[in-house]
């Protein structure tokens, strides 16, 4: 077939090719900036957008702000890898330190759906040691919920996204998947192929948030490897398409485009204490404007979060919002995420299937033998041509020919990562800058210093994976340092005086203001970071909705866990799926 | 041939038989091609009626509509465009295929399209490369007392060489506002990421293209699609003597590895 | 005649199937020739349905039962399995529950047919890409392939059982209850029809449905064959061996001649083949990445370890048409 039946794809029509799922049809509600809403969302992210529909399906009036784009994904996403720069916060940062991070195209997400647009959508759970690292290892932190705190929400999220993989999963607290699992690509057949070798268990097949199987409106996986630009089929899932419809439906209004600048306080007195009013923000047109709310929730990612909080600094809180600890801004934490690359003699052609397929979590634990606490995982991926030739400019130092002569070859290599987890150190921070963007707010400057157990943990865990590489019958292995998800920088913690937020991402300072997002995490064990946002963001939205019948201003009534409401999942969540462990 | 006599877009490059890639079994050079590579007969552009189109424009878009140069000078333009033809040589591509590289980086760099980071070590983008190509025509003033755009190819690539491994003989002024494996990277990662988003690029290494609403049904074994070709080796050697023939770690790089890869993968 | 003491109970409770091979081959034939084996074909629809079933869970699996309906074919397979065991012991079962489940598998088959054109154009591109989608979609003509193993079960329903007399003459069928709905000149066709049915005259019947499933058997091996790039010669031959099949069935409803000399050859290729295809897929399976050690996964995601023998069953089919006698 020279062309698909009836010629080429047209251009969308106003109905668009996979139905209403793409773009967001129908009127969403409008508040208007003048009176004042339940809660304000900053951010309408990975976290942002379970929380606003959490809220909205609940009956509450709830606007989220979000600075990008709210996306029609059929206009404005390609199937392409460069044309997809877009999806990506962009806006300058300045990194340094010792090792300094990369960020933009390597981090974090802007427009509605934030990071859940571009993740490679791998969701593992924490395990239940991830929640006491510090009384178990004596290094990071505890957190100030355990495990089966967040259990119930896992289990619930799952289901909402819903995530495919085997119906058996070994590692941390055994579990299975509602859907089933995906059928393998090149380099899931390496991994698999690597630790079979090696007496390695390896799961296959996912967890991933993506589809095998239809779910309402979305359709299966087509295996096209364009995760990380963004999933045109909505297979892949981001908020944007699993929870966003349903918040629009129960009247949420997105504000896109609008970027929030600062959040503003009412003092009491002169005291240190008061409680939030709303937010300051820019919108579309980039004119200044106001949005009243009864409580205020951040979810603008780990870099954002802090630094909205720390720009937001008024007499009284000198340092930044919910910074008496000092913490604010500080154990912010990225993975280790070293590619390990291994050239063939067959063809492997990595392009196709989505990049997250195959992982193992043999080496999760703290192993003392080791010589270092804690431990990392491996996983897929699947680097497209300009990704792997950047990645060839590093492992191979190539350029010139020779870069013409490993990228001829492409279709020969295999890519297998390392995710292995950085301990939350107080020197790894972020602050503003002198430096201003577009609308006068300073710029974030990040530092990040690898410490002692770190390089240990990167050293054993890259050549683990290059064993495994090496085992399933790579000629010639070499890798690249990078690192993956940050997050932190607002943790969560018992002790008002060493952390940002509590339990429920409730500022410890200011009983109106929220921070839900990854920033929160105390400590990040070597799974993505994604589905523990989403479902800590379920859990403060329980939270949310049991506390505010006693007004959320006047902080904490009770610290009882709320309800899990099951009822407030969104349409397609229930009665389908297949048998697993529970 | 200088570019400024050219339309833009237009390039065209001294294709002295010297500078092209060898055939091992003759000893001589290889003609040039409309598509090198190992998947002779693949056209990713055939496919296009697949695509959806959004993505057909995007990549048509590159392939038709070269942006002109705005950012950089034209005598800055030159001596870019000889950088860039040393760092993805096209010597082996015939004229009508070879992939515009340089008009791409001057519309990020006019449009401050940024890659969403800075290293706190290094000037913005724009200075960093008005700094680069400074150096880089100072360390050919040093070693051949020549302009880089008058050196042999060969010469043009051992400047370069000292730039990638870091240790330039000249432009010590230049490297004390900024490390220079920083300034490699930055350099070499904006072009391959030009080269490679190009769909003759893509025919080169076989790779499949856009794949939407058409996805992929051949995962495993590296088995083609029934509209991807089988790989067809040949033999091929780099211009006798190119020091960008052999691999060697970007120094500043294995010491303290604190450039990491910049795009996200998991 | 050791044996036959040794199999005495099953003998007596589940077929009249003599044990002594002399005879054996034989009896089957007469039977056969004169509708007499209707325990044998609840049996036949009862296991090729159970064994569907298990072909159809696994790929309802890879769809991770998105939708509760996908469920219903796995149940009603063993629904049809326990039908058909019990159509073999009870002559009533055989009359009763065999045709109810039978049918309502079928109108399920039917259903799941739609199903499974819709989820094709619910793909990205729909219709639009029928290679791809056909591929990579639901399995297009398996809810009809499994359709067949119900369809076996009700004209089960309509045979003599195995023990009654050569000569006693074939009694009279009653008519399902809704054709009693049907103007009269139906229904009297369509007693004559289910009477030949009864006699085994149903010869040209059969070698059509043989003709139609071995297309539906044929057509999953050439897709599946397709994507897989035909990477060995021999995924080619149930293609071939298909064409043979079907040209035989079609050829066998046109001339007797056909029916005895071709069909049953044509016929013993797709059993060979098939059994042949089973091998290699339970090899394919092994040398997966991974191998034995994550045989379930390699199993769902291997090439389908049972697609071979529902070939191999169409081939029995059509030998099955081959010993009928014709339509009058
Ligand atoms: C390439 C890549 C692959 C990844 N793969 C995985 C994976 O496989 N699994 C996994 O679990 N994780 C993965 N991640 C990480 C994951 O995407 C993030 O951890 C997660 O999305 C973070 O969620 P968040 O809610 O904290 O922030 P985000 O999802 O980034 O949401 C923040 C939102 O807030 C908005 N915002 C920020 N500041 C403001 C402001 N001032 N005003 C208004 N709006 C604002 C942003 O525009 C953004 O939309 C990946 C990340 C990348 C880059
Ligand atoms: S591989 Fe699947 S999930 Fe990923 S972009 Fe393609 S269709 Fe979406």
């Amino acid at each position: 077939m020279k062309t698909p039946l009836f010629g080429a794809f047209g251009a969308p029509g106003p109905k668009h090719m996979l139905g209403a799922m793409q773009s967001i049809d129908g009127r969403m509600r409008k508040y208007g900036n003048q009176g004042e809403v339940d809660f304000c969302i900053v951010g309408v992210g990975s976290a942002g957008g379970v929380l606003l529909q959490r809220l909205a399906r609940a009956g509450f009036s709830v606007v989220g702000l979000e600075a990008g784009p709210l996306w029609d994904t059929e206009r404005d996403w390609v199937s392409d890898e460069a044309g997809s720069h877009k999806l990506y916060w962009n806006d300058l940062r300045i990194t340094g330190g010792e090792h300094p991070l990369t960020l933009g195209a390597n981090n974090s997400g802007k427009g509605v759906g934030g990071g859940s647009v571009h993740w490679a959508a791998f969701v593992p759970r924490l395990h239940p040691s991830d929640f006491r690292v510090y009384s178990e290892d004596g290094v990071g932190a505890d957190w100030p919920i355990c495990y089966e705190d967040l259990k119930p929400y896992y289990e619930l999220l799952e289901r909402e996204i819903p995530v495919s993989g085997p119906a058996y999963f070994p590692w941390g607290d055994p579990h299975g998947y509602p859907y089933g699992p995906h059928p393998m690509g090149g380099c899931g057949d390496i991994l698999i192929n690597g630790c079979t070798k090696l007496g390695i268990r390896v799961c296959i097949g996912g967890p991933v948030a993506i589809l095998a199987g239809s779910h309402g409106k979305r359709p299966h996986c087509i295996y096209r490897g364009y995760c990380i630009q963004g999933c045109k089929v909505g297979a892949k899932q981001s908020t944007l398409i699993s929870h966003v419809p349903n918040a629009l439906e129960h009247g949420a209004e997105i504000r896109d485009s609008c970027m929030v600048s600062r959040i503003n306080l009412a003092r009491n007195g002169s005291s240190k204490s008061g409680t939030v009013t709303g937010v300051t923000y820019f919108d579309s047109q980039g004119h200044e404007a106001e949005q009243k709310a009864k409580a205020v929730i951040v979810c603008g990612y780990a870099i954002e979060t802090p630094r909205l909080l720390l720009n937001s600094a008024c007499p009284g809180f000198e340092n930044g919002l919910a910074n008496s600890s000092g913490t604010l801004g500080k154990y912010l934490m990225a993975q280790a995420g070293n590619v390990v690359l291994g050239r063939f003699p067959e063809l492997i052609r990595m392009y196709k299937a989505p990049p997250a397929h195959a992982m193992t979590e043999e080496f999760y634990e703290t192993d003392t033998k080791r010589g270092f606490a804690r431990g990392f995982g491996i996983q897929t991926v699947g680097p497209l041509p300009i990704a792997f030739a950047r990645q060839m400019t590093i492992a191979k130092g190539a350029w010139g020919w020779g870069m013409r002569r490993v990228m001829m070859d492409y279709n020969h290599w295999g890519a297998i990562a390392l995710l292995g987890e950085i301990l939350p150190w107080p020197d790894n921070r972020l602050e503003l800058a002198a430096e201003k963007d577009k609308y006068g707010i300073p710029v974030t400057k990040v530092t990040f210093n690898l410490h002692d157990n770190d390089k240990k943990m990167i050293e054993y865990g890259k050549n683990k994976v290059m064993e495994v590489m090496s085992a399933a019958g790579a000629e010639e292995v070499v890798q690249e340092q990078r690192y993956a998800h940050l997050v932190g920088a607002a943790r969560m913690g018992s002790d008002p005086r060493t952390s940002v937020v509590d339990g429920f991402g409730r500022t410890h300072d200011i009983p109106n203001l929220f921070v839900c997002d990854g920033s929160v995490m105390p400590t990040q064990g070597s799974a993505n970071p994604g589905l523990t946002i989403q479902a800590l963001a379920a859990r403060t939205a329980d939270y949310l909705i049991a506390q505010s019948q006693f007004g959320l201003k006047k902080g904490a009534h009770s610290s009882e866990t709320p309800r899990i409401r099951y009822d407030l999942s969104p349409p397609d969540t229930w009665g389908k799926g297949v048998p697993h462990l529970k | 041939m200088k570019a400024k006599d050219v339309k833009p877009g237009k390039v065209i490059r001294v294709l002295d038989a010297s500078t092209r890639p060898i055939d091992p079994a003759t000893g001589k050079p290889l003609e040039p091609r409309a598509q090198p590579g190992y998947y002779p007969g693949y056209d990713v552009l055939s496919q296009q009626a697949f695509w959806d189109a959004a993505t057909r424009k995007v990549v048509l878009d590159r392939v038709r509509k070269i942006p002109p140069i705005r950012f950089f000078t034209p005598d800055e333009t030159d001596l870019f465009r000889a950088v860039c033809d040393r760092i993805i040589p096209q010597n082996d591509r015939d004229s009508d295929h070879q992939i515009v590289i340089v008009n791409f980086i001057d519309e990020r760099l006019h449009e401050n399209r940024l890659d969403g980071y800075r290293f706190e070590n290094m000037p913005p983008d724009q200075k960093a490369y008005q700094l680069g190509l400074r150096a880089i025509t100072e360390i050919a003033q040093h070693l051949y007392a020549k302009s880089f755009l008058g050196l042999t190819t060969l010469e043009q690539e051992f400047v370069l060489k000292t730039v990638h491994d870091g240790n330039p003989p000249a432009g010590h002024d230049i490297w004390k506002r900024m490390p220079v494996h920083r300034f490699w990277h930055l350099l070499v990662q904006d072009i391959v990421g030009i080269y490679y988003a190009h769909p003759y690029a893509w025919n080169e290494i076989g790779f499949g293209g856009p794949a939407y609403p058409r996805g992929y049904m051949r995962l495993e074994n590296g088995d083609p699609e029934p509209w991807e070709v089988e790989e067809k080796r040949y033999e091929w050697e780099a211009p006798l003597g190119s020091p960008s023939a052999d691999y060697g770690a970007i120094a500043g790089m294995s010491e303290h590895p604190g450039a990491p890869g910049q795009r996200g993968t998991h | 005649m050791k044996a036959h003491d040794k199999f005495g109970i099953v003998r007596s409770t589940i077929a009249d199937i003599p044990v002594d091979a002399e005879h054996a081959a034989h009896e089957i034939t007469v039977h056969i020739r004169e509708g007499r084996f209707q325990r044998s074909l609840a049996l036949i629809a009862g296991f090729t349905g159970g064994m569907s079933g298990l072909e159809v869970a696994y790929e309802h699996y890879k769809g991770s039962y998105s939708n509760a309906i996908m469920y219903t074919p796995v149940i009603l397979s063993q629904a049809l399995l326990i039908a058909g065991v019990s159509g073999a012991v009870s002559r009533r079962a055989a009359r009763t529950i065999l045709p109810t489940v039978s049918a309502i598998t079928l109108v399920d088959c039917a259903i799941g047919f739609g199903f499974h054109i819709r989820g094709i154009q619910r793909k990205p591109g729909g219709w639009r890409l029928p290679v791809f989608n056909i591929i990579m979609g639901p399995p297009l003509f398996a809810p009809l392939l499994f359709g067949m193993s119900a369809y076996l079960g009700l004209i089960a329903s309509f045979l003599r059982r195995e023990s009654a007399s050569r000569f006693a003459r074939p009694g009279r069928v009653p008519l399902p209850t809704v054709s009693r709905l049907l103007p009269a000149k139906v229904q009297r066709d369509e007693i004559i029809e289910l009477q030949e049915v009864r006699e085994g005259r149903f010869q040209k019947h059969l070698a059509l449905s043989t003709a139609f499933a071995t297309f539906f058997s044929g057509f999953e091996a050439l897709y599946s064959h397709y994507k897989n790039n035909f990477k060995y010669k021999i995924q080619w031959s149930p293609i071939i061996v298909a064409g043979l099949l079907i040209g035989a069935s079609l050829g066998a409803i046109w001339k007797p001649k056909v029916a005895k000399r071709l069909l049953p050859t044509a016929s013993a290729l797709a059993i060979a083949n098939g059994t042949i295809g089973f091998c290699y897929h339970a090899r394919g399976i092994t040398r997966r990445p991974g191998g034995t050690k994550r045989l379930l996964y390699n199993i769902i995601y291997g090439p389908p370890i049972l697609a071979p023998l529902l070939f191999a069953g169409c081939g029995f089919l059509g030998l099955l048409a081959s010993m009928f006698r014709r339509e009058r």
